[in-house]
């Protein structure tokens, strides 16, 4: 007992010493990773800044049904159930959504369901999509795992 | 692979041209071109390679060009260089961005 209480206040001694150079090391190495920070801020900031205003989507959500004719110069992002004709720049199906009727779009992106006429030049089938009807495209892309079918013809 | 064993296998090199139907037990490679009925537990149209007539098969890799319908009961892969005209049966299905389909598509098992 008493050769560990003698021999004790000398280690706890080289302990602190050892603790003070480890924490002078985390100190400059906190500041150097402090000055990076720093200096990339900005260029984070700036990305930020040359983005201005993407357009903002319109959003049919899930649980929403529309029925009637949408035009739109933007994008259209679905994930309740549409019937009816649709024009729009760019038309996303999310998995949840549901298109019965005419689309026209330049970009289609469908993840959920679609049945219909389609006119479209890019056109995306996602894994899930459940895809049926007349389409024209110029070029396509489908995705292994998706229910397609229906006639096709590339514009 | 094919290579290895060539067993029941179908090779067809760029510039040859073959009239006939074909029954395949394994892999039919088609460079060349084909004219008449191929059927085979695999086939792959390489870009230079062009059928016409029925194709089937298990599983279907397409990189030229299919000119009549074409049938998988596994999987049919249209790839970007790929070009299929015709009616298509597969019960799955991917085309490459850039591959070129027109016909009629049909999913042999859709409630799968």
């Amino acid at each position: 007992m008493s050769i560990f209480s003698k021999n004790s206040p000398p280690d706890n001694g080289d302990d602190k010493i050892a603790n003070q150079q480890l924490d002078d090391y985390a100190e400059s190495a906190s500041v150097s990773t402090e000055e990076q920070a720093a200096t990339y801020e900005p260029v984070v900031r700036n990305e930020m800044a040359s983005r201005p205003g993407i357009a903002k989507p319109s959003i049919i959500s899930e649980g929403f049904t529309f029925e009637g004719t949408i035009t739109s110069d933007g994008v259209l992002n679905i994930a309740g159930t549409v019937r009816g004709k649709i024009t729009a720049k760019s038309v996303l199906i999310d998995a949840s959504g549901q298109v019965d009727g005419e689309l026209n779009s330049e970009q289609l992106v469908i993840k959920g369901q679609l049945k219909g006429e389609v006119n479209c030049e890019d056109l995306n089938i996602g894994p899930l999509a459940h895809v049926d009807g007349s389409i024209s495209y110029k070029y396509i892309h489908i995705q292994r795992g998706s229910k397609v079918s229906g006639k096709f013809v590339k514009n | 692979m094919a290579e290895a064993n060539q067993l029941g296998c179908l090779f067809v090199g760029e510039g040859v041209v073959l009239k006939g139907n074909f029954q395949v037990p394994d892999i039919a490679s088609i460079s060349g071109v084909v004219e008449g009925e191929l059927t085979a537990k695999q086939i792959l149209i390489e870009a230079t390679g062009v059928v016409h007539g029925k194709i089937s098969g298990e599983s279907i890799d397409i990189r030229g060009e299919a000119n009549e319908s074409v049938s998988s009961t596994r999987s049919l892969i249209i790839r970007s260089t790929g070009k299929v005209t015709g009616s298509i049966h597969y019960s799955e299905i991917e085309i490459e961005k850039g591959g070129h389909l027109h016909g009629d598509l049909h999913n042999i098992n859709p409630h799968s």
